[in-house]
């Protein structure tokens, strides 16, 4: 008895000893250190105009874009969900493709990352995405992309022509999803307090140009020296400011909505 | 002859067997229950539900069985939600088995494997729990050890990691890691009357407790330096004397930045203590609760209502009529002081006033404020709450004149004579609804609320119950001026009324019709009525629930932990059954 009291004393103690580290108060932040690698990284930021818990989320999302590059991390706002419904002098941003995406999720804001949270059914808050954007990445880059936009200012109309590279021979199906972005739209936006009547939503997502499944690229085998070209064209709405408008293009794997890579185009 | 003796013992083995299996068989015990929620979900333009965005049906459901046989004891609990209700978070969707475990305890040690259900204390650093109603459920799966080494010592140890909807418990599974750490705990706690032979009887009561938490998650932050042990400690002493009995305990946490207190350094601290003194006919209990940065999870990344390796109880009053419930206080982790009086009185029977069945009484008031709040020096300036600081720093005593909630409320029960039964409350309540429930801006709930409860005895087998309710906002009703665009924040507010008629046919049948009608608020497309019918049937321990109509947008709250609740239309099916 007197032993496995012993025991149970000498773990505890362990557990005293080992369960506790002390951090540094002068010591918090780690260094940046910059990610190798070529591999860009989507989020998908599904927020709403009515969400008072958005904005800070969205900001969060923004500082680790700015951390980890512009150029390496795109963040695609999709309005979508009750707080995204229009009302009022509220900004109707809802497409037909977000609310797709968005999936009957229940609550705004809510993240993915290269698409991989959502669509098993599982949902990432914005304090939660830094490590899979890190380790999105890392990962070894398969595709890369190569974009063209033609715009007409009397028509309005957009084309898009897409270049697909393998960086190495693989095998699988993937398909290419286009997106229209727009940034700095300014219109009202619950925030903590009330209402900012002029907020500026960056990255809006305005809708796809071929569809919310996007187009085939590849399906069975392919090799490093294969190439896909595919072209789309919309109309530009005419209350969008095309001055602000990108092209936003990613390849997925079509079997599990994985995105390999993306890349962002302005449209003028 | 060897044959011989090969079959006398093969037969002598068989019925001894026989005779254990049937002796095992005859101890053994079996235990269990089954529940179905299912809500079949409709359009009702009435109330703005426009679109079900293709869910037109939630069920959740349960069914667990208990082996019981001497020392030995087992489980399982199976769990479909397919898919879940509204108002459940959707990672609960799913099939399969929730939880199993198997204990052996012998008096002397005790040891379980599987999914464990515990608390240390009050549960201020360790209390893993389920609760069907709020879709809640963080059980620890690993093993937990009970050693009793001297009469009235009690010394526990548990380890294991928490259930996080269906993700998976083991690091060789993918992501299982990145979604919550391992939780490790100690507790002692030390009976004084059982253990020392001269205080069995005695008057003075005194048990002492001390506990240990830590958790273990891999730092996987990009901006800070994230502790991967963070361990927290507890005290407690428990006193007895006559009548009057007296708890305290004290908690300590060490530094845990966290996504719930914005990534702050700062340590955490908790202390609950509770004084009551009871005699026939009146009981009276005073309970004070200071909480200062003691949200407590196995994932620093969590926001929600799960993963918490602690529980903060909450020390308000449980109401459950319905308008009464509908501003609950949800418990505020990142700080709170609290206290909470609560008197109860029984005016005896055969005076004028307690009449021949006596006539009870009951005072409650609770108070929540936040806590004060001093700014610290960080790189040349005064921070409060800034990411990657201390925070902030608190002292002890100080109370902030920020109030979360008040609720005072008096409650007559009187058994009038053999067929009538009534009771009556009066409530004045202070409802911060932008902190509770995060409507920024809001203006405070702040409401007269009042119900009647009247029982009407037909015959032996027949009775009609009556509810009349009914809640006054002070300011917000109809008339208030608002902002267009901050509408969506009145859909629940201003003055409600309720009536409730409930038809009991003892044992089996119950009918009931209810109407909630928010006719007082200030916006004229919510002044909507919420009405519905109930119908349920029992049978032993089975009950067949089946209502229809609409139900309002609310809050569910159990132990200070609440979940939303979407308005909907529809029709609502539960069944149960226990054995």
């Amino acid at each position: 008895m007197k032993r496995l009291s012993l025991i149970f004393a000498t773990a505890a103690l362990l557990l005293f000893a080992m369960g506790c580290d002390k951090i540094d108060i002068n010591n918090t932040h780690k260094p940046f250190e910059p990610v190798a690698g070529l591999k860009t990284v989507l989020i998908k930021d599904f927020t709403g105009a009515r969400c008072v818990n958005c904005p800070a989320a969205a900001e969060t999302a923004h500082e680790l874009q700015h951390l980890l590059g512009e150029d390496r991390v795109f963040i695609l706002s999709v309005h979508a969900g009750f707080l995204a419904q229009p009302m009022g002098n509220f900004p109707d941003f809802l497409t037909e493709e977000g609310t797709i995406w968005y999936n009957n999720h229940d609550s705004n804001p809510l993240f993915s990352v290269d698409q991989v949270a959502l669509t098993d059914g599982n949902t990432l808050n914005v304090e939660q995405i830094d490590a899979p954007v890190a380790a999105a990445l890392n990962e070894v880059q398969l595709f890369d992309i190569t974009t063209y936009t033609t715009y007409d200012e009397a028509s309005r109309q957009l084309s898009v022509e897409n270049h697909f590279y393998p960086t190495g021979d693989g095998n699988g199906k993937y398909y290419a999803t286009v997106c229209l972005v727009e940034d700095s739209i300014v219109g009202w936006q619950t925030v903590p307090g009330g209402v900012d009547k002029e907020y500026v939503f960056r990255n809006v997502f305005r809708g796809t140009l071929n569809g919310v499944d996007g187009q085939q690229v590849f399906n069975g085998p392919f090799y490093v020296e294969d190439s896909f070209t595919s072209t789309c064209s919309i109309e530009i709405d005419s209350t969008y400011n095309a001055d602000q408008c990108y092209v936003l293009t990613y390849i997925y794997d079509y079997d599990n909505g994985k995105i390999m890579h993306t890349v962002m185009e302005k449209v003028k | 002859m060897r044959k011989h003796i090969l079959f006398v013992l093969a037969l002598a083995l068989t019925v001894s067997f026989r005779a254990s299996a049937q002796s095992f068989l005859e101890n053994s015990q079996v235990s269990g229950s089954f529940q179905t929620d299912a809500q079949y979900y409709m359009r009702d333009n009435g109330i703005g539900i426009n679109d079900l965005y293709g869910k037109k049906l939630g069920i959740n459901g349960f069914g667990k069985v208990n082996y019981t046989n001497g020392n030995f004891s087992a489980g399982v609990r199976f769990e479909a939600f397919l898919p879940e209700m509204n108002g459940f978070r959707s990672e609960l969707n799913g099939v399969g088995l929730a939880n199993f475990f198997a204990t052996y305890d012998n008096g002397f040690i005790g040891m379980t494997v599987g999914d464990i259900y515990d608390q240390f204390g009050s549960g201020l650093v360790f209390r893993t729990y389920e609760e069907w109603s709020l879709g809640m459920d963080n059980s620890l799966r690993g093993a937990r050890v009970v050693l009793r080494p001297a009469q009235g010592v009690t010394l526990k140890g548990v380890y294991g990691r928490q259930r996080f909807f269906w993700y998976p418990y083991l690091e060789r599974d993918m992501g299982a890691e990145e979604y919550r750490g391992i939780v490790r705990g100690v507790d002692a706690e030390w009976d004084l009357n059982q253990s020392i032979p001269s205080m069995n009887d005695a008057k003075f009561k005194m048990s002492l407790g001390g506990s240990f938490v830590s958790k273990k998650q891999e730092d996987l932050s990009l901006f800070y330096y994230i502790p991967e042990n963070v361990g927290a400690a507890a005290t407690r002493i428990n006193l007895g004397y006559g009548n009057w009995a007296f708890s305290t305990e004290y908690a300590y946490k060490i530094n845990d930045p966290s996504a719930i207190n914005n990534f702050i350094y700062k340590e955490g601290r908790a202390i609950l203590s509770s004084l009551s003194y009871s005699q026939k006919g009146f009981g009276a209990v005073l309970q004070v609760k200071r909480v200062d940065n003691m949200s407590f999870k196995s994932m620093y990344t969590g926001k929600q209502n799960d993963l918490d390796i602690n529980f903060i109880p909450p020390i308000n009053y449980t109401h459950t009529h319905s308008l009464p419930s509908m501003y609950t206080y949800s418990t505020q982790p990142n700080g709170e002081m609290a206290a909470q009086l609560q008197v109860n009185y029984t005016i005896p029977k055969g005076t004028a006033l307690g009449g021949k069945y006596g006539t009870k009484l009951a005072f409650n008031m609770s108070q929540v404020n936040d806590i004060v709040r001093d700014s610290v020096m960080e790189n040349g300036h005064m921070v409060i709450n800034k990411p990657g600081s201390l925070g902030y720093t608190s002292k002890f005593f100080a109370i902030s004149d920020h109030r979360f909630f008040r609720d005072i409320n008096f409650e007559i029960d009187k058994k009038i004579n053999k067929d009538w039964h009534v009771t009556a409350q009066y409530i004045n309540l202070y409802y911060d609804i932008e902190t509770i429930e995060g409507h920024a801006g809001a203006p405070v709930v702040q409401a007269n609320i009042g119900f009647l409860d009247v029982t009407y005895k037909i015959n032996k087998k027949q009775s009609l119950r009556l509810e009349l309710q009914g809640l006054w906002e002070n300011e917000v009703h109809k008339g208030y001026e608002y902002e267009e665009s901050e509408k969506k924040d009145y859909q629940k507010r201003g003055d409600w009324a309720f009536a409730l008629l409930e038809y009991t046919i003892t044992p089996h049948w119950s009918f009931s019709i209810a109407d909630k009608w928010n006719y007082g608020n200030p916006v004229e497309e919510y002044r909507d009525h919420y009405f519905t019918g109930t119908i349920s049937y029992i049978h032993e321990a089975t009950r067949v629930m089946l209502s229809a109509g609409r139900q309002s947008e609310g809050v569910v709250c159990v132990g200070g932990v609440c979940r939303t609740v979407p308005a909907s239309s529809g029709v609502t099916l539960t069944v149960s059954t226990s054995f």
